[in-house]
């Protein structure tokens, strides 16, 4: 993995200001570090010299409140740059999804773990590891060049050893490798015993089986603690050579010094000064080194990230779906029509449709068959939801009410109104709400809305008021008929409802197919007999040749 | 405070010793390192540094070596003390489950609980031993500092007062900081998960726009807090250098006048560079505070959690320990019928809660029953109370023809199989996933169990049959299977009343009518009740009503 990304910067501009702040602060940091030392020097010096301590004394507390000034902006800097990098991310990743057909978007799993941990695992990325890398950069540099001035010898062997902590962090780690992760893999699994179980605590209490895992919850959290801290022991093993490289190191340059201040051939000044200076070059990068390891899975996601937001993700549609302007003339009959139309599911063996060519005029459209025969797969792609395998789809823009229509946890009116892009001006508002209340008649359930303590503006949802799964659906069918799409898309549109209520919706059905192309999945008879054109799918025939 | 002195076990306590030996070194080494420099620059004869030179290399060598011995030791110290209190947790859950733990979402409950013991016992690691090292650090150079020169001493402990004055006002400012950190990314990955669940059908109605604006006021407060958090960590670490730039000034103050009379040069070299040692060395006190916040504040959800008085009481009187050898050899009680006899049975969940309306039904053995209603009109609550998971609040109810207030916990609960909306696939194979419901069930009654449960082609297309990997790190299953594998589970208990609570809620349509059409069909020889928000695809249940129905009061007399 590269120690920073600069993607990152062209896929999300926001970052470019705190990384550039982070790195000027940096500089500064180092510089005000090197500062330290030489002030630091002097005041020792004059003290021991018992020459007057105010001008150095002045001069420490000065380059000390600098430092303070510093690293509380960088701080502060950090972690505002760490959200607002991984914020623009999540948004960033959740736009490009939403501007995608369903198979070109990574499995539901996948995705949601980067919408929602991957994302915020960034921020320590941002926030921690970067200063940490700028640091480990600058510092070392700095120190190096004012040691050449101060006194190259010390110098000397500092540029010599320093290399040698990236050198052996790498060496350990190559040897360790294969240790390191038999143990990780160990570790892991036990420790997702624990949670396992718990979990599963519910079905355990179930049935009867609760107490006995206490027990083995124990053991298994022993053979934990064993693995993990055989795993650690490595790692801390390679920390504490690393350590111990850096030291020794300055000891070398303190060895030199010292014989020079002992046999007189250096001043005081000179050798506190390297002796102060050089361990600046050592600590920042084995910072870098811990920091990198508790960022890794920052750096792991925002790499995924950066993956998904990159142009052309995923496969390329073997055939564009064509979409029909919408057009002003409402008179002019839109053209639905699929031709040659396959779709497979990714990672699916079968084909789902194919080959099939169908015309759907204006009017109500059915499409029946039996269940597993790619029915709400057929209205998904109409809807442009997803790309075919091969054939062509020319649709125009439609308003999908799939089986299970979203419904946020905010208010009726919010529902109603999702999707319906401006926001209401408040002179509108009580045209709006006829509207809604139109709509609301026409699918049988203002009734019940007037009826709720705060009618359209009531809370829906877990912490409000609860629907049936046929009000829900009658909720969905309400906000198709507001939308201005002029194709509608229903899948099962009365399989939740009770009788009384099918024959009114199935007439809603009829009426809005009068100026609108309106495709229905259902089983209905009823509203099989009422449409103007009936499409059968049937599953596809498993290849004799595979 | 408590928090810490809980954590604090001796084992851990003997860790932060040995940091504070650690971080000792490195203060002593900065020290005497000064003082070697400068009493080399006197010229003297060379083997009058030999002692220092000895201390500097001891010192050094000490500080990386210690410092191991501290993090592994302290590391196996938090991990057995994990290990015992992962049990205790357990041990503390069990009575409370399910009905305790909210009413959905049960395994982000559970989830949740879990991550909060690990971040309680990180403190061990994070916040109790470097607070011991760095104390142990201070007071041997306080008084180290003291013999060489009492001022000296003094501004050392000056410096100490500083530190635990500001992790004290830290601590405060952080503890209400995180909170509100940590909620403001709870809701913000809330909003990503849903947006990302529930995508297609986002685009599906044109939502994509409202989507990203929930999306981006979810996040304008998470950079909100974070820039709090940034100021509040920002301002503890100037303190700290301002701290160390003071107490570097009032060294040199006390030490100047002292050169020559009372110490010595190389002292004095020794004593100034003291404070930025020591600052150097006390740079991971603001993450041990934050860490300490952290603690205390899962520490203080984990209480609230474990602290509930548990929703049933046994027969006996006793709080329930609802396992027992009654069951655990896998038989089903032959002793209890699956008839259910419900009379005006006023449930509530939780006693904050308002009682529902009372219910009556009477259902006979071998009877199939769906209620739905709409979400909030009482089906799972009275589907708890059915369960043995909630007590009665008044009615009565029988199970097989006795009331269960009169029956152990052990045989109510044993003569009950619930499926619910989020079944749990144990990381383990097919055969033990299913064998926890009859611990004794032989291959063949679980193949015709998984059969029953319309997995009969799903079984057929895995190679290793009733061996597959299932749960984390095994084969992933669709919701069907994994609703359908949940029956089949409570269809191998053999227990004689099946309660369902929106098994298939999160189904498609197709596929829940299949399950539940298949779990009509082969479960006659059962009670079987089932609660739904959905009315389709009940046709094979003897009865279905609606929740309404059941809470009309009986005719008088």
């Amino acid at each position: 993995m590269r120690p920073f990304d600069p993607r990152l910067l062209r896929a999300v501009p926001e970052s470019r200001r705190g990384v550039g702040a982070l790195a000027a602060l940096g500089v500064i940091a180092g510089s005000l570090a090197i500062a330290q030392a030489f002030t630091v020097t002097s005041l020792v010096v004059a003290v021991v010299g018992g020459m007057p301590v105010r001008p150095s004394l002045l001069a420490v507390v000065a380059v000390l409140t600098g430092r303070a000034l510093v690293s509380a902006t960088t701080e502060w800097v950090a972690a505002r740059a760490g959200a607002r990098v991984s914020t623009a991310l999540r948004e960033r990743l959740l736009a490009s999804w939403l501007t995608r057909p369903a198979d070109a978007r990574p499995a539901q799993a996948q995705a949601l773990t980067l919408a929602t941990t991957g994302a915020t695992t960034v921020e320590p990325y941002v926030a921690r590891y970067l200063p940490a890398l700028v640091a480990g950069v600058v510092l070392p540099v700095l120190a190096v060049g004012t040691l050449l001035l101060v006194d190259w010898v010390s110098a000397l062997v500092v540029v010599v050893t320093v290399p040698l902590l990236p050198l052996f962090a790498a060496l350990i780690g190559k040897a360790t490798e294969d240790a390191t992760a038999r143990r990780w893999k160990t570790s892991a699994s036990l420790a997702g015993h624990f949670l396992d179980v718990v979990r599963g605590l519910p079905t355990l209490v179930g049935y009867g089986r609760a107490q006995r895992q206490a027990r083995t919850i124990g053991e298994v959290s022993q053979r934990h603690r064993r693995a993990t801290v055989e795993t650690l022991r490595i790692a801390f093993l390679s920390s504490a050579a690393l350590e111990l490289l850096a030291t020794l190191s300055v000891a070398v340059v303190a060895v030199s010094v010292g014989i020079r201040l002992a046999n007189g051939s250096m001043a005081l000044h000179t050798g506190l000064l390297a002796i102060l200076i050089s361990p600046e070059a050592y600590w920042p990068i084995r910072r870098v080194g811990a920091e990198f390891h508790n960022a890794a899975d920052g750096a792991a996601a925002a790499d995924q990230i950066l993956a998904e937001l990159d142009p052309a993700p995923g496969p390329v549609p073997a055939s564009p779906t064509v979409r029909e302007t919408p057009r002003a003339a409402s008179t002019t009959p839109y053209r639905v029509r699929v031709e040659h139309l396959g779709y497979t599911y990714p990672g699916a063996e079968r084909p789902t449709l194919e080959d099939l060519t169908e015309d759907f005029p204006q009017g109500l459209t059915v499409i029946t068959g039996p269940s597993g025969a790619g029915k709400s797969t057929l209205l998904e792609i109409l809807a442009g939801l997803r790309h075919p395998t091969s054939g062509t789809v020319t649709a125009p823009h439609a308003h999908l009410v799939t089986q299970t229509p979203f419904l946020t946890a905010g208010t009726v009116r919010e529902n109603l109104t999702l999707g319906a892009s401006q926001p209401t001006d408040a002179e509108l508002d009580a045209a709006l709400d006829a509207a809604l209340d139109a709509a609301l008649d026409a699918v049988d359930i203002r009734a019940v809305v007037t009826a709720l303590p705060d009618k359209l503006d009531t809370q829906l949802g877990d912490a409000g008021f609860g629907l049936s799964a046929g009000q829900r659906a009658r909720l969905a069918l309400a906000r198709a008929l507001l939308a201005p799409a002029p194709m509608l898309l229903l899948d099962e549109p009365t399989a939740h409802l009770d009788e009384d209520s099918v024959a009114r919706v199935h007439a809603l059905i009829t009426t809005l197919a009068q100026d609108r192309v309106v495709v229905a999945v259902s089983h209905r008879a009823e509203l099989v007999a009422l449409a103007e054109h009936v499409v059968t799918v049937h599953p596809a025939p498993a290849k004799a040749s595979r | 405070m408590s928090l810490i002195r809980d954590l604090s076990t001796p084992a851990l306590v003997r860790s932060g010793l040995i940091g504070g030996l650690a971080t000792t070194s490195g203060v002593a080494l900065t020290a005497t390192s000064g003082w070697l420099i400068v009493q080399a620059s006197t010229m003297p004869a060379i083997l009058t540094l030999l002692v220092a030179i000895v201390c500097v290399r001891t010192f050094g060598i000490a500080r990386p070596v210690l410092r191991y011995v501290e993090r592994v030791h302290s590391h196996d110290a938090a991990l057995a003390s994990l290990a015992e209190r992962r049990v205790r947790m357990y041990d503390a859950l069990v009575p409370l489950t399910p009905a305790r733990l909210g009413r959905r979402s049960r395994s982000d409950v559970l989830t949740s609980a879990v991550r909060d013991l690990d971040d309680v016992v990180d403190a061990q690691v994070r916040v109790v031993v470097p607070l011991i090292a760095a104390l142990t650090a201070a007071g041997v150079a306080i008084v180290a500092t003291a013999v060489l020169l009492p001022a000296a001493g003094l501004v050392v402990a000056g410096v100490v007062a500083s530190m635990v004055v500001s992790a004290a006002l830290a601590l405060r400012a952080e503890s209400s900081s995180q909170v509100a950190g940590l909620e403001a990314r709870a809701a913000a990955s809330r909003v990503g998960a849903l947006v990302t669940s529930n995508a297609t059908d986002l685009q599906a109605i044109d939502a994509e726009a409202d989507a990203l604006r929930w999306l981006a006021a979810a996040h304008s407060e998470v950079r909100r807090t974070a820039g709090t958090a940034g100021r509040i960590r920002g301002l503890g670490l100037a303190w700290q250098q301002l701290t160390t730039a003071a107490s570097t000034a009032g060294m040199a103050l006390v030490v100047a006048p002292a050169v020559g009379t009372t110490v010595s040069g190389p002292v004095a070299a020794l004593l100034i560079l003291t404070p930025l040692a020591l600052a150097d060395a006390t740079t991971t006190i603001p993450d041990a505070i934050g860490a300490w916040a952290r603690a205390r504040a899962a520490d203080g959800r984990l209480s609230e959690l474990l602290s509930q008085e548990p929703a049933v009481k046994d027969a006996t009187g006793a709080t329930s320990r609802d396992d027992g050898a009654a069951t655990d050899d896998g038989g089903p009680p032959a002793s209890l019928g699956g008839s259910v006899r419900v009379d005006q049975l006023v449930t509530r969940w939780h006693p904050s809660r308002p009682a529902l309306p009372a219910v009556t039904f009477d259902l006979a053995a071998g009877q199939h029953l769906a209620i739905t209603g709409a979400n909030g009109s009482g089906k799972s609550t009275l589907l708890a109370a059915l369960g043995r998971h909630i007590d009665p609040e008044d009615g009565t109810y029988l199970l097989g023809g006795t009331d269960v207030l009169d029956m152990p916990l052990v045989t109510a609960r044993g003569a009950i199989a619930l499926v619910d909306d989020e079944p749990h696939l144990f990381s383990s194979t097919l055969r033990e996933n299913l064998r926890l419901a009859r611990p004794a069930a032989t291959d063949e009654e679980i193949e015709a169990a998984l059969a029953d449960a319309g997995l009969q082609v799903w079984l057929a297309g895995l190679p290793e049959r009733l061996d597959t990997w299932l749960g984390s790190g095994g084969r992933g299953v669709s919701g069907g299977e994994r609703a359908r594998i949940a029956l089949a589970r409570a269809l191998l208990s053999g227990r004689p009343l099946l309660l369902l609570d929106e098994p298939v809620a999160h189904l498609d349509h197709a596929t829940a009518v299949a399950v539940i059409a298949d779990l009509t069909r082969t479960s006659t020889d059962r009670t079987v009740v089932m609660v739904s928000h959905r009315s389709d695809g009940l046709d094979g249940f003897d009865r279905v009503v609606d929740m309404t129905e059941l809470q009309e009061p009986r005719p008088p007399g």
